[in-house]
């Protein structure tokens, strides 16, 4: 009785919050700022040692607008910045000199709202002089396209590689180029959440499935990784529709952070087709326990991977402790409440899984009684 | 330890007599590689594909692939020859009944790994040079943490239905990002012939092994039951 009441309570708190979340993430929450702050934002982490460059190395665009072509796309120095004008004034796709660099208006680019746009900076250094070369093509979003842009105090300068950080895309130092876009991560952000959380309880209850061989835990291991299969399944579909309006393309092969999700997606399907393939209970329970357990080690490694980022490099934007730019305090609540809406969701789903799965138990017992053969 | 190389020298020596896997695997390897020279005719004969990058990327499709095959095997016919209750009944640890395994699984794939290498040098007529050795330790190191992880998934899918579609399915999503990835990329370094670059992959790979390997010896007892 008292459970089923906590049970209701968590239904209809579920529901307001995801009420609540849709209002906040749609109508109240204010477009994240775009351009110029955030320029200014990276530009402000250029003063002193390191120099934070936002770079679109990605084979995926060149391919996409055709407007770059060549590996020579990736053979970018970067030189004295501080006649910023002369390169703003400069015609979209203007070479200069021996260096090349180019205005390129971001609506051919990503299809974004005219008036912003994208400058990139590049151009090989010859190799003769230093004997250096640097990889790097940098990349400021600003507003404005002329003498009377918005970019103030432009000024990049390096000698060295190691004063340079390449990102692999704006996302990566809080610049976002498609504002409205953004919205979904209200929705994407809980969803991937959830699905770290439910796999977790997979692999909890499979270990106490294992140790105790109580087949109530076999129930919350199976009913919690069928949930977070439906929730990373959500993540992983709205994501590239961000991602599209975003980086300009669904998916992209080289960026971690999607790939190993994608992985895990992968595992826990399987771990269903697993528990799917087998008709005996006691076998089933314990063999998907420990491959529940198993396919746990990819989890870690999707959640990390926009940090550590091991051997590729992810472009995947960082929500928690991200060293750049952090959420605006209405962003933060409203992803705070959209957090607890879909963990609340979650567990009410877990609950009516769970029973879902002790009733068709049950019905097979009476199938048996009935059928009187065993 | 002891009773773990009993279990292994059991297989290899079963697989000595019939020579059943290491001949299937052998062919598999074989027209795998066969199947990459004539898919890539074109591009290799007009210069369009680097070679490093064909190099690891097929290889180590074939290692996967052939492995599967083998630690497939390796379980499925104890299985059906009704062996496995026998194995059961030793009276040894389940971990050692795992590592056995494990070793002999990575004997057979192992050699069917230098075949395929062996086989694309002469497929496609490349020298590896100095760099042979570089490749068949990155070749080593991949395929035990394959090994470690494959043999625990494959004692998990021999109990289901559909067995043979299972295994793959349950164990490519595992290892993409823990051996497949990093292998590739060490590989495609080796051949080049700067593997010194390749410190980070050979670190996750091992990192890897480790996990699995811990997993595997913890929870074999579980698999094999009943």
């Amino acid at each position: 009785m008292e459970k089923s009441k906590l049970g209701r309570i968590i239904l209809v708190g579920a529901a307001i919050l995801m009420l609540l979340t849709t209002y906040l993430a749609v109508i109240y929450v204010p477009l994240p700022q775009t351009s110029v702050k955030s320029a200014d934002k990276i530009l402000s982490s250029v003063e002193g040692s390191r120099i934070r460059v936002a770079g679109f190395v990605s084979e995926v665009y060149a391919k996409d607008t055709n407007i770059i072509t060549g590996s020579y796309l990736f053979r970018f120095s970067i030189a004295d910045f501080s006649d910023y004008q002369r390169y703003i004034a400069a015609a979209a796709g203007d070479q200069l000199d021996s260096q090349w660099w180019t205005v390129r208006p971001i609506d051919v680019v990503l299809r974004n709202p005219p008036g912003t746009f994208l400058l990139s900076v590049g151009g090989t250094w010859d190799s003769a002089g230093t004997g250096t070369n640097l990889s790097v093509l940098a990349v400021v979003v600003g507003s404005g396209i002329g003498p009377n842009s918005n970019i103030t105090g432009f000024h990049l300068r390096t000698y060295s590689q190691e004063d340079i950080t390449v990102g692999a895309s704006p996302g990566q130092f809080g610049i976002m180029t498609a504002p409205v876009a953004q919205k979904i991560f209200y929705f994407h952000m809980p969803s991937a959440w959830v699905s770290y959380l439910a796999f977790f309880v997979t692999l909890v209850a499979s270990a106490l499935y294992l140790r105790t061989r109580d087949i109530k835990y076999d129930r919350w291991a199976f009913s919690s990784a069928e949930l977070g299969v439906l929730f990373s399944t959500i993540a992983i579909t709205t994501g590239p529709v961000w991602a599209k309006q975003e980086w300009g393309v669904y998916w992209r092969w080289d960026d971690t952070k999607l790939v190993t999700t994608f992985v895990l997606w992968l595992v826990y399907i399987g771990y269903l087709m697993l528990r799917a393939s087998m008709t005996d209970t006691g076998t089933r329970a314990r063999v998907g326990a420990v491959y529940g357990i198993l396919g746990f080690v990819t989890v870690p490694m999707s959640l990390l991977s926009s940090r550590v980022a091991p051997l590729l490099q992810s472009s995947h934007p960082q929500v928690i402790a991200s060293s750049s730019g952090s959420l605006s305090p209405e962003a933060g609540m409203t992803i705070g409440i959209a957090i607890i809406a879909f963990t609340l969701l979650f567990i009410t789903m877990l609950i009516r899984r769970v029973e879902i799965a002790e009733s068709e138990e049950e019905l097979e017992e009476l199938k048996r009684t009935i059928g009187g053969e065993d | 330890m002891r009773a773990a190389l009993a279990i292994a020298w059991k297989d290899l020596r079963i697989e000595l007599r019939s020579k059943e896997m290491l001949s299937a695997m052998f062919l598999f390897s074989l027209l795998m590689v066969l199947a990459f020279r004539f898919g890539f005719e074109g591009s290799v004969d007009a210069g369009d594909v680097a070679l490093s990058d064909l190099g690891a990327s097929s290889l180590w499709i074939c290692f996967s692939f052939a492995a599967i095959v083998g630690m497939h095997t390796s379980f499925a016919k104890e299985k059906d020859r009704e062996t496995l209750e026998g194995l059961l009944l030793c009276p040894v640890d389940r971990s050692s009944i795992f590592l056995g395994k494990v070793l002999s699984n990575m004997v057979l794939v192992f050699l069917v790994d230098l075949l395929s290498i062996l086989f694309f040098s002469l497929f496609f007529a490349y020298d590896f040079e100095g760099n042979a050795i570089a490749v068949v330790g990155i070749a080593f190191l991949g395929t035990l943490s394959l090994v470690l992880v494959g043999t625990l998934v494959a004692a998990i899918s021999v109990n289901a239905r559909a067995r043979e579609v299972l295994l793959p399915v349950l164990l490519i999503p595992l290892i993409a990002f823990s051996v497949i990835i990093p292998s590739v990329s060490a590989t495609r370094k080796a051949i080049a012939g700067d593997i010194s670059e390749a410190v980070g992959e050979i670190q996750s790979i091992l990192g890897f092994a480790v996990i699995f390997g811990a997993v595997g010896y913890l929870t074999f007892d579980y698999v094999l039951e009943g």
